[in-house]
């Protein structure tokens, strides 16, 4: 055999192996039409002046006016209120129901028999199975003014006076409302962990004899640090940019900006063409406040999934 | 993880060495678990009503759920403290029941006394104050119509006047409810600029709220009596309660505002009006069930002219576009990704995993001017573009990727590389290899992405909604919206009928598919546990 | 076909699986590749088929430099330790599929898979499915799968130790009997030496990676190179004692702390004129048990293996394996003589592991 032939047969250098190419391509050009196209677009619309009277869909053609929009929204009163607005709704719902109330949930179904404890968790998954538009309307009634109201009813019944749930409680609703869908979520993922903690470790704290708010303390908690911080960034970033919920149930009022959230602003101001001026030059700016707190997320939660651990090589490699 | 090891040593060896508690014991240990309940409630009451509520009060968030939170756990704090004082007692029962009992009983009937005496003492005091706008009205259709001013005060002093109709508190309609219990809630010196009609006449008015005493109560041996069973009763329930019917009813408490909602739903279906939960009918009678809000199948009455299927059938075309183009692409794509090599892997992986993260609804806005781009290419433009089904469908697609494609990465990782190595040598290529040897493999996983991309389909309200204009590609939970909207009078019935009609596949999926649905979510957390 | 392997080295980053391996395996020939677990068997032979990339060095069938060909060129047919059986198939389906993908018409599939099947005795069973089958009838199954195609060469990686006992030894013979007559060239991986030295025309015995010797199975037991092939091949395993070697009396003698027992033979010569301090090997089946004997031991246990028993015999601090006839109902405790047939010893150089006696 030509000494010629052989070396090249064996070093020929690695041809980029255009099957696995293929097999990414349609995922790829979805990805990139709309994610990587709107994530630098969201950012280029965001500095131009974009708005009804002006508006093109033909990128070339609108006015650049560099930071003019976030200067205006930086002394935007509303912005303000809206931002803590949007802290207080992510941090009380997250740490009472996504994250304290799933956990509340997974322990307490973890403690009880096998088919009930699945029981209740397939009930608590129901809201997340619910459209919202459906689910709304069950909270709209729940909430209403007599004589309509579920709440006000009973209330009524309880011999209790009649309460303004829908304007004066409305955040406790907000809260409630989405909330009570967040759970679900956090309570699969802890379950999940509970029930993969390894049977000789529950064995030997139960010959211990310690009590169920023991093993909880000192066993299963230090076994969830993982899922919990998944839950935690994972559902903070769902909270933070979801505003699905509060545009069908309060829309950002009663009052003025009352619930108003941050991503329901950058919609509110780009999409709802509800007063006929859609911004959506300053509308975008908003957005692009969520994005960028959306890429350091999950860049940061790229960190906690251990990455390395997961990307094991292929084991069939390619001729 | 490396506490695991330690954990299990920490908690207290049994007791089984030590003596049989004493009474005094008993007593101390009880007295100590509801004191610390008591300071832990009073600290959760004490941070959300005064540290809490304040600060976003401040930071002009215009909330009451901390004031709610501070005022549960006050509420439940004399609970709270009964159902220690039996616990704390439990022990003692393998001594002696009746002492158990006895003790138990004993201290609940200290601690309902403290009780009252710290109510009394505080009735006394500037807590039974309330805020009034000292006049008295009733609810009509127009408006709140005032019916007597108390002489000398707020209202009075502001010029509000008897036959005044109240329509708005500032800007917002406002109903005799809702004022009361603003005014209940506001601080002393609160103004509250009233609408009102005055003979036919706008006008508006500030009128500041007062505090007024609330009548004290005196020593009543009525609800004394009532206090103390109640408290003994809770406290043995502390005492003899099986442990283990706590969860279940803490569960069913929890989920009581489901429980109602569909009860609600379940009555509003079939009936002509509700009020609560009870239906009504057209005299205002509780009654008048009726199967006319099904009419829009035909069912029980004469069927409307609402285009109902066509809305099921944009609904159902994009679950069912959603649910193909999800599976064969995300299986495609996680496949490359498990198994094949190639560079660029690893950014591929990175990208995934960020993506499936990164929160797509922040990108509505510039994907409106991508749909309205895409609908300009020919022939296939108006198939994927703005106001179309197929483009709709899209953008719900390309947002689920990452999520599918990480999932169904996740279950090629654990098919054998044995089998697939042997297809290769048996001469099939990697297209064979994926469509012939290894999708059928991951069945669990296709049905558990199909199952969620069908259900997310089925439900999307919000991509429709912005993305559709009309009825063109509108589905079913946009239909319900715009029915709900406030342009047309409402039958409310009927769309809580629709509403029902569109979850009925959602819950014949849950009812067959629990298992796969709990375990969906699980699937995206993959290695993090 | 013939089979070349020239300086075959593969890593995995670090990792170095498969150093420089070189060998030849001729025209129908049956080659085992014989190694503890995690020595890279299974990765020369999966290079072999084509899964993975040699990094360095070139593999060679009949006339054609294969590094790069895929497997679907190579006409090879491969049997896995898990058998690799498509589950979703039937035993059918199973074995036509190489077949189908080679567009075998319907009717030949058929009558090729039934040719097969009958041949590997599992005709009955062509409508099952894997799940609904027997480890054995697996394993059969999987052999069909890769003979269906008549391979030019044949690949085994440890096919037959998710199998009991029993089961081995008769697919063993069946496996080795099939080859034979089909005269497909073969390479077998496996950990069991048994397997290797009943089954294999030769056999490769691999090290960390590298080749420690490529011989005949009598060759390798007989004339053991390293002391990591005389540990490795032969049950129970050989006794190894250090020793010096010295002359007494005009007699060669072998001392170690715990005995000196004079040896005379050819091999003792050879060694002797090799060095004094050397690793001496005797297996159990050199032992001869008798009551006159220069070496004397006491049993410490027995092991019973059925038709012997196999005997571990103590000489102060050293332990030799030793077998006896369940006849002599040998029991710990019992003092014994040890005859050692010189002529079978083997001596290695225990600085290098090498053998003094065979190059
Ligand atoms: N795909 C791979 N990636 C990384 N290391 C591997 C891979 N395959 C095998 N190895 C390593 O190479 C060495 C040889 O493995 P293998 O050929 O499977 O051994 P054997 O089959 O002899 O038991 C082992 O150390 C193993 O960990
Ligand atoms: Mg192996």
């Amino acid at each position: 055999m030509n000494m010629n032939t052989s070396a090249r047969a064996r070093t020929a250098p690695t041809r980029p192996n255009l099957t696995a190419y293929a097999f990414l391509a349609p995922v790829a050009i979805l990805v990139v039409l709309f994610f990587i196209i709107p994530a630098l677009l969201v950012i280029y619309i965001s500095m131009t002046d974009l708005a009804t009277a002006n508006f093109t869909s033909d990128v070339g053609q609108m006015t650049f006016i560099g930071l003019k929009n976030y200067e205006t929204l930086f002394s935007d009163p509303y912005a303000r209120k809206i931002f803590f607005n949007t802290v207080f709704y992510v941090l009380v719902t997250l740490s009472l129901f996504n994250v304290g109330g799933a956990l509340v949930v997974a322990l307490l179904t973890a403690h009880i028999n096998r088919r009930a404890g699945f029981f209740f968790r397939a009930l608590w998954l129901l809201p997340r199975l619910m459209t919202s538009t459906v689910y709304i309307l069950m909270w709209e009634r729940m909430v209403a003014d007599p004589p309509y109201g579920i709440l006000n009813q009973l209330f009524g019944v309880a011999g209790y006076g009649t309460v303004a749930f829908n304007t004066n409680h409305i955040w406790t609703f907000v809260i409630l409302v989405n909330g009570i869908i967040g759970i679900s979520f956090g309570m699969i993922i802890f379950t999940s962990a509970i029930e993969s903690i390894s049977k000789d470790i529950m064995n030997a704290s139960l010959v211990d004899g310690s009590t169920a708010m023991q093993r909880i303390r000192y066993v299963i908690l230090p076994l969830m640090r993982w899922p919990l911080l998944f839950v935690l960034s994972y559902q903070t970033l769902s909270l933070l940019t979801s505003y699905e919920e509060i545009l069908l149930f309060t829309n950002g009022g009663p009052g003025v900006y009352q619930t108003e959230v941050w991503a329901l602003t950058a919609f509110h101001r780009a999409l709802s063409n509800y007063f006929g001026n859609a911004q959506w030059g300053y509308g975008s700016a908003f957005a692009v406040v969520l994005v960028i707190v959306g890429i350091v997320l999950a860049i940061l939660y790229l960190r906690i999934f251990r990455f390395r651990e997961l990307v094991s090589e292929p084991k069939i490699e390619n001729l | 993880m490396s506490h695991a090891q330690r954990a299990p040593q920490s908690p207290q060896t049994p007791q089984m060495a030590e003596p049989l508690s004493t009474v005094a014991d008993t007593v101390i240990r009880a007295v100590r678990g509801a004191l610390i309940t008591a300071a832990v409630l009073i600290v959760l009451a004490l941070f959300f009503g005064r540290l809490f509520g304040p600060l976003w009060k401040s930071l002009n968030v215009d909330e009451s759920f901390s004031q709610t939170l501070a005022g549960l756990a006050s509420l439940l704090l004399p609970l709270a403290v009964y159902l220690a004082l039996g616990m704390g007692a439990r022990a003692h029962r393998k001594r002696s029941t009746t002492q158990a009992a006895v003790i138990t009983i004993a201290l609940a009937t200290v601690a309902v006394a403290i009780f009252y005496i710290l109510n009394t003492s505080q009735g006394a005091g500037a807590a039974a104050e309330q805020s009034s706008l000292q006049f008295a009205a009733t609810q009509t259709a127009d408006g709140i119509v005032v019916d007597a001013i108390e002489p000398g005060g707020a209202a009075e002093l502001a010029g509000l006047l008897p036959g005044d109709v109240i329509t708005a508190l500032r800007r917002d309609p406002i109903t005799l409810a809702q004022l009361e219990s603003a005014v209940a809630e506001s601080e002393p010196d609160t103004p509250f600029r009233l609408r009102l009609l005055r003979a036919g006449e706008e006008m508006q008015l500030t009128v500041r709220t007062v505090a007024v005493a609330v009548e004290s109560a005196g020593l009543k041996l009525g609800p004394i009596a009532a206090a103390w069973i109640g408290g003994a009763a809770v406290a043995l329930i502390g005492l003899f309660g099986p442990p283990g019917w706590a969860p279940y009813i803490l569960l069913t408490v929890s989920l009581s505002p489901l429980i109602l909602g569909f009860a609600w739903l379940a009555v509003a279906t079939v009936s002509y009006r509700t009020q609560g939960l009870l239906p009504i009918d057209a005299q205002g009678n509780v009654g008048g069930l009726t199967l006319e809000n099904w009419s829009f199948l035909g069912i029980g009455g004469e069927a409307p002219a609402t285009p109902i299927w066509s809305y099921a059938a944009n609904s159902l075309f994009i679950a069912m576009l959603m649910t193909g183009v999800t599976l064969v692409l995300s299986s495609m794509a996680g496949y490359a990704l498990s198994r094949m090599e190639f560079s660029g892997r690893r950014f591929f992986l990175s990208l995934t995993l960020i993506l499936h993260s990164f929160p797509a609804v922040t990108l509505l806005i510039p994907v409106y001017l991508v749909l309205l781009n895409l609908g300009k290419i020919p022939l296939i433009g108006p198939h994927i573009g703005f106001n179309s089904i197929g483009g709709i469908a899209l953008v719900m697609i390309a947002f689920g990727l990452p999520f599918g494609v990480w999932l169904m990465k996740g279950f090629f990782d654990n098919i054998s590389w044995d089998m697939e190595r042997s297809a290769l040598i048996d001469g099939a290529s990697r297209w064979r290899t994926f469509w012939e040897i290894i999708l059928p493999q991951i069945r669990p996983g296709l049905l558990a992405l199909g199952i969620f991309s069908f259900i997310g389909g089925w439900n999307a309200y919000l991509i429709p909604a912005i993305f559709s204009i009309g009825t063109k590609a509108a589905n079913l939970p946009v239909y319900i919206r715009t029915l709900t909207g406030d342009t047309n009078a409402v039958n409310w019935n009927q769309v809580v009928a629709v509403g029902v009609f569109q979850m009925i596949p959602i819950l014949v999926i849950f009812v067959f598919a629990q298992e796969y649905l709990l375990n969906i979510y699980s699937g995206g957390s993959k290695g993090s546990s | 076909m013939q089979v070349d392997i020239q300086n075959l080295t593969k890593k995995f980053g670090d990792v170095t699986a498969v150093a420089d391996v070189s060998l030849d395996i001729r025209d129908g020939e049956f080659v085992a590749f014989l190694g503890p677990s995690g020595c890279g068997k299974t990765t020369t032979l999966l290079m072999l088929a084509g899964i993975y990339k040699p990094t360095d060095g070139t593999i060679t069938f009949g006339e054609r430099i294969v590094n790069l060909v895929p497997p679907r060129e190579r006409n090879i047919g491969m049997v896995f330790q898990s058998y690799a059986l498509y589950p979703h198939m039937t035993v059918f389906g199973n074995i036509a599929y190489p077949l189908k993908l080679k567009n075998v018409s319907r009717a030949d599939q058929q009558e090729r898979v039934k040719r097969v099947a009958d041949v590997m005795g599992i005709g009955e069973l062509l409508d099952r499915k894997p799940a609904q089958l027997s480890g054995g009838q697996q394993q059969r199954v999987a052999l069909g799968r890769a003979l269906v195609k008549e391979p030019d060469i044949l690949l085994f990686d440890e096919p037959l130790s998710n199998l009991d006992a029993r089961l081995r030894l008769t697919m063993r013979a069946e496996i080795k009997a099939l080859q034979k007559r089909l005269g497909i060239t073969s390479v077998y991986v496996t950990h069991d030496q048994v397997e290797a030295l009943t089954m294999a025309d030769r056999i490769a015995v691999m090290n960390k990676g590298r080749l420690e010797a490529y011989a005949t199975p009598e060759d390798l037991y007989d004339h053991p190179r390293t002391t990591f092939i005389a540990n490795f091949v032969g049950n129970p395993p050989i006794n190894m004692v250090d020793v010096e070697l010295a002359q007494e009396n005009g007699q060669v003698v072998a001392r170690c702390a715990a005995f000196t027992v004079p040896l005379d033979s050819e091999r003792v010569r050879k060694a002797v004129a090799h060095g004094r301090k050397l690793t001496m090997g005797i297996r159990a089946e050199d032992i001869t048990l008798g009551d006159d004997a220069a070496l004397t031991g006491e049993v410490y246990a027995v092991e019973p293996l059925g038709r012997e028993d196999m005997l571990d015999v103590r000489i102060g601090a050293e332990s030799f394996f030793a077998l006896a006839t369940p006849q002599q109902r040998m029991r710990a405790g019992d003092r014994i003589g040890l005859h050692i047939d010189a002529e079978r010893l083997q001596f290695f150089d225990p600085a290098t592991g090498k053998s003094v006696l065979w190059e």
